[in-house]
């Protein structure tokens, strides 16, 4: 099923009045079948089914704009060379 | 005179003749050996060495004994290889087979002083090993094989120390082909100190040759002495820092070099350095990939690749700084709502559907879970479903439907709504005023213009989705697939919402199990059923279970899938099965819950009745009904059908000859036993036990004593119905004595109450006996409720004896 909103071309929170008045929009456009545009116009007039199409709309979880992190870490040298390696001989 | 010295002339002679006779040399020499004189023994040995098939053994077995007993080395060596000596001089194949047993010892006892004699010496012992190989063995194979046991042992001792003199000298190859030489004869002889050594010291040379190594033989290497350990880690370490391999280097830090050393702790202080500068670098890629997204410069793969980094990045900042950890996991809700937004906008839905599904806990949150219902239904909307993947999506779609927190979470994100009032009260994912916290808006009441039903809401998502599946998918069998299983859990889910009246998630039985939460939902169905008792419950719990074998639900479960196994024994006749699901452990399952135990006798009975409508004849059915009876406490109707299923089955197999009179009795008796008021089984009964009295008077059975057996049994066991329909035996009875009357037959012989008929016990023959003890079965068994008491027959024998005195009582 198409989603109504988009075939009214109206936003969510469209009130009753300017579903009615997309409705003969859109029928002027005639991008959709009449019979496409009446059931959106229906579905977006009845609470109900309204509220089932607007369960196709995503949601967010919680979340913040992401800042740049900022960091006290210091770069350090590594000089693995001076290591001895016959520390641990076990021939000695 | 003259004869007499001739024949002492002749004694002498012949005793000369026989003194230098082999066998008589022979004896003489064995009585030496036997007194231990056995240089003597060896000279008279010696002198018949070709003439006697012993005497070259026992020769080498003097020389054997002389030479053990010798002191020094060399002489023993002397007297041995003497023994040796003498195979050449031995012709006949008969002595050197006596003799190769000596010879056998001689090389024994050779090889162990030229063991011991070998100072450890490689050379001298690998001679020594092929001196062993080329020796004769016979008899000595154990011994000569545990002298080469201790040669290896020697062996890998002496390659082990010079490969540490070579290894010491730094020639590092060499020195691994010396360990490898001591690896070889420490396997040969057991010596697993050197095996573990020697392989602790190769990894040593190769990392001195800065040589990778191989650790999958560590457990070999953790059994080597503690310092080869400590020198191996310690380098191994080393290589591996030196190669960046960081991670690598610290889990051999930590786990075999966990002790306080200057040296560990430089180690330990450059992998710490190396993880801030790691840190520090994943920092900056981490802002780069931040400014990119915000520039929308990132493409949906990119952020995914992003996303999915995070978890390795944060495990690793962890251990580096806490608090930079946390902020980077931080901006882990953010990615993920740009990439679930893009993946929804894109209509990719596998992956939104994927990315939900690993998000920790995601069926918490009414967002994803909504998200997730969202996927699913676009995902089925584009025709993708799969037999592989459609069990995750329809069970998504419902558990999200059926959430009325999902739902109410569609109300927070629009103002069309404020002007109405929303009721839950008709909600699908609720049965109560259930929910602990609702919205301002949001109440249990009556339904109306303004007060709009969230349940109408879940019913059009529903429909929906119903008609994609119901009408577009195309594949016949995929479709069958998909409704079937979207009813099942759509039906499972609604008998539990129906049931509980907690404010808690209620996931379909395939998203529960898949996602590990299907033990909540038996526990709450087990709490219900121990407040009410409540056996739907437990029915509603069943499809939830997956290993909560502990639970009430499972045990309920357990009950019926008990049933359910009878039912599968009874529908392919298997007694076997049968028998052993007929435990007492097992009906005391059955016995556990009211529905199983109400229902068990209707469902066997049923079972039993389409099976008898198969095949009415066979045997095994009736064992198979008996088991039944006995599975099942109330059991009036299973026995009643065994009861009526034997007696057809005896009459139609008697009739066809199939089984014998006395093996239809055998049958019907049990019958008789469960039903012994059933009109039908008594008379049937009742007939063959008419025909077996027959067969018994004509002979026509060789089951005599048995019949009576089963006969005496049903004197003490008649029933009314049996006493009502009995009388057929005594009519037999009255019409064979009849026909014997008109044959001019005595009958009164054959009367009990009758003093000649006691008396006919001496008259009559065998087979005048054997009717006299018919007909009075067909009398006891017959008429019954006519049976004369036996003090009245006691009187009646009186009178005709013409006792005056009465019985005294």
């Amino acid at each position: 099923m198409k989603n109504p909103y988009s075939i009214l071309g109206v936003s969510q929170d469209a009130e009753k009045s300017e579903i009615m008045k997309a409705q003969m929009i859109a029928m002027k456009k005639k991008e959709y079948s009449l019979q496409e545009i009446a059931i959106a116009a229906k579905q977006l007039l009845d609470p109900a089914k309204r509220l089932a199409a607007d369960f196709m709309f995503p949601s967010k979880i919680k979340a913040k704009r992401i800042q740049p992190i900022k960091s006290n870490l210091i770069y350090k040298e590594i000089n693995i060379n001076n290591i001895n390696e016959d520390a641990f001989d076990s021939l000695k | 005179m003259e004869v007499v010295i001739i024949l002492i002339i002749l004694g002498i002679i012949g005793y000369l003749i026989y003194d230098s006779l082999p066998n008589t040399k022979f004896e003489k020499a064995q009585a030496h050996f036997a007194a231990k004189n056995y240089i003597e023994a060896i000279n008279i040995f010696n002198e018949i060495l070709d003439k006697h098939n012993e005497a070259p053994a026992k020769f080498a077995e003097c020389k054997l004994i002389i030479g053990l007993g010798l002191k020094e080395n060399s002489e023993k060596l002397k007297a041995f290889n003497e023994i040796l000596e003498l195979r050449k001089r031995i012709k006949n194949t008969s002595s050197i087979a006596k003799y190769e047993n000596i010879e056998a010892k001689a090389y024994f006892e050779i090889a162990k002083i030229q063991y011991e004699e070998s100072n450890a010496d490689i050379d001298k012992l690998n001679q020594n090993l092929k001196f062993i190989d080329n020796a004769n063995k016979k008899g000595l194979e154990t011994d000569f094989n545990s002298l080469r046991t201790k040669h290896f042992y020697q062996l890998s001792e002496s390659y082990f120390k010079k490969a540490i003199e070579i290894e010491k000298s730094n020639k590092y190859p060499e020195s691994i082909q010396v360990y490898k030489k001591a690896i070889e004869c420490s396997e040969k002889s057991y010596n697993s100190r050197i095996k573990h050594n020697a392989a602790a010291r190769i990894l040593i040379c190769r990392l001195k040759l800065n040589e990778n190594i191989d650790l999958k033989e560590i457990s070999e290497v953790q059994k080597s002495d503690k310092e080869y350990q400590k020198d191996l880690f310690y380098r191994y370490s080393v290589y591996l820092l030196k190669k960046k391999d960081f991670q690598k280097a610290e889990k051999i830090i930590s786990t075999y070099l966990n002790f306080e050393s200057v040296h560990i702790e430089k180690l330990r202080d450059i992998l710490k350095a190396e993880k801030t500068n790691m840190a520090l670098n994943q920092i900056t890629q981490i802002n780069q990939k931040i400014e990119q997204l915000y520039n929308n410069s990132l493409s949906t793969e990119e952020i995914s690749t992003f996303y999915n980094s995070l978890d390795s990045i944060i495990s690793h900042l962890k251990s580096v700084d806490i608090e930079l950890s946390e902020k980077v996991l931080a901006i882990k809700p953010t990615l993920f709502n740009r990439l679930l937004t893009n993946y929804i906008t894109n209509e990719q839905y596998d992956n939104a559907i994927n990315l939900i599904q690993k998000y920790p806990n995601f069926w918490e949150s009414p967002e994803l879970l909504k998200n997730l219902g969202i996927c699913c239904y676009g995902f089925t909307s584009k025709g993708l479903l799969t037999e592989k993947n459609y069990k995750i999506v329809i069970s998504g779609w419902l558990t999200a439907v059926y959430s009325d927190k999902v739902i109410l979470k569609s109300l927070e994100d629009t103002s069309w709504d404020d002007n109405y009032t929303f009721s839950l009260a008709e909600s699908i994912g609720s049965n109560y005023s259930q929910h602990k916290e609702i919205p301002e808006n949001v109440n249990y009441d009556e339904i109306s213009e303004s007060n709009i039903s969230i349940g109408a809401t879940q019913r059009e998502l529903l429909k929906q989705f119903e008609t994609i599946i119901h009408k577009e998918i195309k594949d016949p069998q995929l479709s069958i697939l998909v409704n079937n299983f979207y009813d099942k859990e759509k039906e499972a889910l609604e008998k539990v919402i129906n049931i509980l009246a907690t404010d808690i998630l209620f996931p379909t039985p395939y998203f529960a199990i898949l996602n590990g939460i299907n033990n909540e939902i038996i526990r709450e169905l087990d709490d219900y059923y121990e407040e009410y008792s409540d056996e739907e419950a437990l029915e509603a719990g069943i499809p939830y279970i997956k290993n909560s074998t502990s639970s009430i639900v499972y045990q309920y479960y357990f009950a019926n899938d008990l049933i359910e196994r009878i039912e599968s024994a009874i529908e392919d006749v298997n007694l076997a099965a049968i028998k052993k699901l007929n435990t007492k452990e097992n009906k005391t399952w059955i016995e556990k819950f009211d529905k199983i135990s109400t229902t068990v006798e209707d469902r066997l009975y049923n079972k039993l009745s389409l099976k008898i409508s198969d095949d009415d004849e066979n045997e095994t059915l009736i064992s198979i009904m008996e088991e039944c009876i006995s599975i099942s406490k109330n059991n009036e109707k299973l026995k009643y059908q065994y009861s009526n299923y034997v007696a057809n089955y005896c009459i139609s197999q008697v009739n066809e000859e199939n089984i014998d009179n006395y093996k239809a009795l055998l049958l019907m008796k049990s019958a008789y036993l469960h039903s012994p008021n059933n009109p039908r089984i008594c008379k049937n009964f009742i007939t063959l036990i008419r025909f077996n009295l027959m067969d018994i008077l004509n002979e026509r059975t060789n089951k005599e004593s048995d019949i009576y057996e089963i006969l005496d049994w049903v004197k003490g066991n008649m029933s009314q119905t049996y006493k009502q329909n009995s009388s057929v035996l005594n009519n037999a009875r009255k019409e064979i004595l009849g026909q014997l009357k008109a044959n001019g037959v005595d009958i009164s012989l054959f009367d009990d109450n009758n003093l000649t008929s006691i008396l006919s016990v001496l008259s009559l023959n065998s087979q005048g006996l054997k009717m006299k003890k018919v007909l009075t079965y067909l009398r006891d068994l017959g008429n019954s409720l006519d049976t004369i008491n036996p003090l009245d027959r006691l009187r009646q024998l009186r009178q005709q004896l013409n006792l005056d005195d009465d019985l005294p009582f």
